[in-house]
């Protein structure tokens, strides 16, 4: 069972999220993508991970290449999030793009087939009506085409607004 | 209080409108007397780090009308990101308790959370 959540900054997706994860069984893995790059990301982190205290997750971080993970063992798990994954995959360290799609569908299918029941979630980025430079329209793009192929993997696609889902593919999980 | 979510121009104050409010009923000061408060986004822009503390006096509204904010590239400026983010979390506050919460899709409510209000 896969569950592909959308939405905007602040829409409420990770306590959405975690409460789908609760109901399902142990062990359950957080899957974090974020990279702790300043004050802001560590006040970010800090704060799911508060958020997830005492749910039962255990946290494994890791940016990049989820194609090779594997999981310790069977069960739920929660992967958060696409954007910034597609980030890490396509603006290497060193300066270098490349074309993130393969590895990051590559990267769900492979913890699709490791989980009972996973959440990935995932960003809106392209309805804002601005015009970006060449390499964040590119990754605007890429992220588009992710979200696709995502939902049309998933059984259940949910865009979440003001904290509420509604429900674009699938049935609302119990 | 039923709160209106929708993009920028998406017809939220005519919707309003069409159930009987008049412009005199609006306003974007959240002071103000009147049933409708518009703009909750520009509020909360001002000042994001008191946007919880309005709760209880939006709640005291009939209408609260904000802009959806939170889609788009993440913004550079970290004042913009903390008011996207503000917005966001205020909503999920308001959509909590409010009686109903309705989106407006091109001039279009749709209804996510109770029923549509009828004049």
């Amino acid at each position: 069972m896969m569950i592909l959540l959308i939405g905007g900054s602040g829409c409420g997706k990770s306590t959405y999220a975690e409460s789908l994860c609760e109901k399902n069984p142990l062990p359950r893995w957080y899957l974090a993508a974020m990279q702790p790059y300043g004050p802001e990301a560590d006040a970010r982190i800090k704060r799911h991970r508060a958020l997830r205290q005492d749910k039962g997750f255990t946290t494994i971080e890791r940016y990049t290449d989820y194609a090779s993970l594997v999981l310790p063992a069977r069960g739920t798990a929660l992967l958060e999030c696409i954007a910034n994954l597609t980030a890490n995959e396509m603006f290497a360290a060193d300066g270098a793009v490349s074309d993130p799609v393969d590895r990051v569908l590559n990267g769900v299918d492979a913890l699709n087939r490791q989980c009972e029941f996973l959440v990935v979630v995932t960003n809106d980025v392209g309805s804002d009506g601005i015009s970006y430079g060449a390499s964040t329209a590119a990754y605007i793009e890429a992220l588009g085409r992710i979200n696709a192929a995502l939902a049309a993997r998933a059984d259940t696609v949910l865009e979440l607004v003001a904290g509420i889902p509604i429900l674009l593919k699938g049935e609302l999980p119990e | 209080m039923v709160l209106i979510l929708g993009g920028f121009g998406a017809g939220k104050r005519a919707y309003v409108q069409s159930l009987g409010y008049s412009d005199a009923d609006m306003s974007a000061d959240v002071r103000s007397d009147a049933p409708v408060l518009v703009g909750l986004e520009e509020i909360v822009r001002n000042d994001p780090e008191s946007a919880k503390t309005l709760l209880p006096r939006l709640l005291e509204k009939k209408f609260v009308l904000c802009c959806e904010v939170g889609s788009g590239v993440i913004p550079m400026d970290a004042a913009d990101r903390a008011y996207r983010e503000a917005t966001g979390r205020l909503c999920c506050a308001l959509a909590k308790e409010a009686t109903a919460v309705v989106r407006v899709v091109a001039g279009i409510p749709v209804a996510i959370k109770g029923e549509l209000p009828c004049m």
